[in-house]
């Protein structure tokens, strides 16, 4: 396991795109961060409120975190590499097991690395301005802790969602669209019918609540990550078994 | 050593493989004949674990392959050249493979090397031509170096310098006793380096045998001119041989040349071209195969 492991993280290192991924993550963060604390009236800079905001910029490694996911079990059935994978574990559930530890713990990394980000600009923009930095603050530090989970459990769902859609693009579009516009369509026609309560186990409700921000409408944080990984336990077994039993030609 | 009972795999309404028996012997090189579409592949990645298939079963020294414990180190298998990230180096491709069969880095260079890679392995495998993926493939299977050897077509997109080194290669590895089991779709390219054949059309078995005996039974003809003509074949076919005549006023016979010449000489009948006319192995393997494609 640990080779197989080795073996998936040195597969997302020798391709271009992981360059592409710490790009965006530098870039986004520190775009976000600036227009945060750029945007901020001065007064507010020291709130409690306002820091917890600087911290959830870290979410977009949640966004990133479900591309590798699905990236990682797709590229393998577009490009064919599927068939050396399989020939070196015939056991296809130890591949998929693989690229979810992985995936998960390169997710960790992706959402560290905006986190210090956040910390490299945001702390001494906010100590050159006069602010006091809160960010060791329990309530902050949980929400770090909340952020990088979350990015786990993105990474994990977009394993398990390209095991059980496994084309590389339909896998992507799909989830995207599903995300802004399929939920948003569900959540509709339950309030239509009133079973509003129905839409916080929803599978990107349950990851919304998930990173520890709250929102209307969403279980609150424990019960989201629950619900998150019923979903995730649900799609892997499903994925899994597709990759088992696939005629691999 | 790579055995396969009964194996019948159907996609859809393509019964690509039917009811296919054969065994490979260890420490032989075997050749895997068909036309295209005959189900080579398809064994192959039966006998790989890759397809499941619908009856029948496959083993490869003595357990199905997924039973294999580190199977890399069992058996190396070369499918299709196409089967590796663009984006990814030669030598960066054999890592991942490396990496996850348990195999040490410096066996990743001695493979570039025996298949004469290294100076290509730094580049994207993008830029790579056929033959080259080809070499990067097979020296993917060499990594663990397997006793066991499953190529398919890997002489594909080669030039007749490169089927020569493939032809050397896998002569060596024969030699230090390895089982090999090659596909090709021209016989030709395989006669020179196989011990066996096992040919197989629309996905049965059509022929197992040694090579020497398919060359042998590439059954020769004679083909005779006299400027008696009409009286020899009066005689050839009165000694129950077949006669045809050929535009150009020649004879062809199925009577081998000895007993022609007898016939002649005792008849007195004068012979101006006494030749044989051999059929190669395509057509022999065509012959086999009922001379169209499956597709
Ligand atoms: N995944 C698949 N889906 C549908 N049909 C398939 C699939 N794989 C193979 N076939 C069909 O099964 C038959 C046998 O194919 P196979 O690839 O095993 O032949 P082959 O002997 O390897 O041919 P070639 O010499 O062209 O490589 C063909 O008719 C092919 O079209
Ligand atoms: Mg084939």
């Amino acid at each position: 396991m640990t080779a197989l492991a080795r073996s998936e993280w040195l597969k997302i290192r020798t391709v271009r795109s992981w360059w592409a991924y710490l790009a965006v993550i530098l870039l986004l963060s520190a775009i976000a961060v600036a227009g945060e604390i750029g945007s901020a009236e001065a007064a507010n800079r020291s709130e409690h409120g306002f820091q917890l905001g600087l911290v959830d910029t870290v979410g977009l490694a949640a966004l990133l975190a479900i591309i590798l996911g699905i990236t990682i079990v797709t590229a393998e059935f577009r490009h064919g590499t599927i068939t050396p994978a399989f020939l070196v574990a015939p056991r296809r559930e130890r591949v998929i097991a693989a690229k979810a530890v992985v995936g998960a713990a390169v997710a960790l990394g992706f959402a560290l690395l905006a986190l210090l980000v956040v910390v490299a600009i945001g702390v001494p923009w906010l100590e050159l301005v006069g602010a006091e930095v809160r960010l060791t603050d329990g309530e902050i530090l949980t929400r770090v802790a909340q952020t990088l989970l979350s990015a786990v459990l993105w990474a994990l769902m977009g394993v398990a969602i390209g095991a059980v859609v496994q084309s590389q693009v339909a896998a992507l579009v799909g989830t995207l669209l599903w995300i802004f516009l399929g939920e948003a369509l569900i959540v509709g026609v339950l309030g239509l019918v009133d079973a509003d309560g129905a839409s916080a186990y929803l599978p990107f409700r349950a990851l919304d609540a998930a990173d520890g921000t709250g929102g209307e409408g969403l279980h609150s944080y424990w019960p989201g990550v629950a619900v998150s990984l019923g979903w995730i336990a649900l799609l892997g077994a499903l994925g899994t078994e597709r990759a088992r039993r696939r005629d691999i030609t | 050593m790579i055995e396969v009972e009964e194996l019948s795999k159907r996609f859809g309404k393509t019964q690509a493989v039917a009811g296919l028996s054969f065994r490979v012997e260890p420490g032989t090189i075997t050749g895997f004949l068909g036309p295209n579409g005959a189900g080579k592949s398809t064994t192959l990645r039966s006998v790989l674990g890759l397809v499941h298939p619908d009856a029948g079963h496959a083993t490869v020294l003595g357990v199905p392959y997924r039973e294999l414990d580190r199977p890399l180190h069992r058996v190396g298998a070369v499918l299709e050249a196409s089967e590796v990230h663009p984006g990814r180096s030669g030598r960066n491709h054999l890592r991942v493979q490396a990496a996850a069969a348990g195999v040490l880095r410096s066996r990743v260079e001695e493979v570039l090397a025996l298949v004469e890679l290294s100076a290509a392995a730094k580049r994207r495998v993008k830029g790579y031509s056929l033959g080259m993926r080809q070499r990067l493939g097979l020296a993917t299977a060499l990594l663990g170096d397997p006793e066991v050897l499953v190529l398919d077509e890997p002489a594909n997109g080669l030039d007749p310098a490169g089927i020569r080194w493939l032809r050397d290669l896998l002569r060596s590895l024969a030699a230090e006793g390895r089982t090999i089991l090659v596909s090709s779709h021209v016989l030709a390219e395989v006669a020179q380096t196989v011990d066996r054949v096992v040919i197989i059309h629309r996905g049965k078995l059509v022929q197992q045998a040694t090579i020497a005996e398919v060359i042998a039974s590439a059954q020769g003809s004679t083909r005779i001119r006299s400027p008696q003509a009409e009286r020899l074949r009066e005689l050839l076919a009165a000694a129950g041989a077949a006669v045809t005549a050929t535009g150009d006023g020649a004879l062809i016979s199925d009577a081998p040349p000895e007993r022609v010449g007898e016939l002649s000489a005792a008849n007195g009948v004068v012979l101006h071209e006494l030749t044989i006319e051999r059929a190669t192995l395509e057509e022999v393997f065509l012959e086999l195969t009922g001379g169209e494609t499956t597709e």
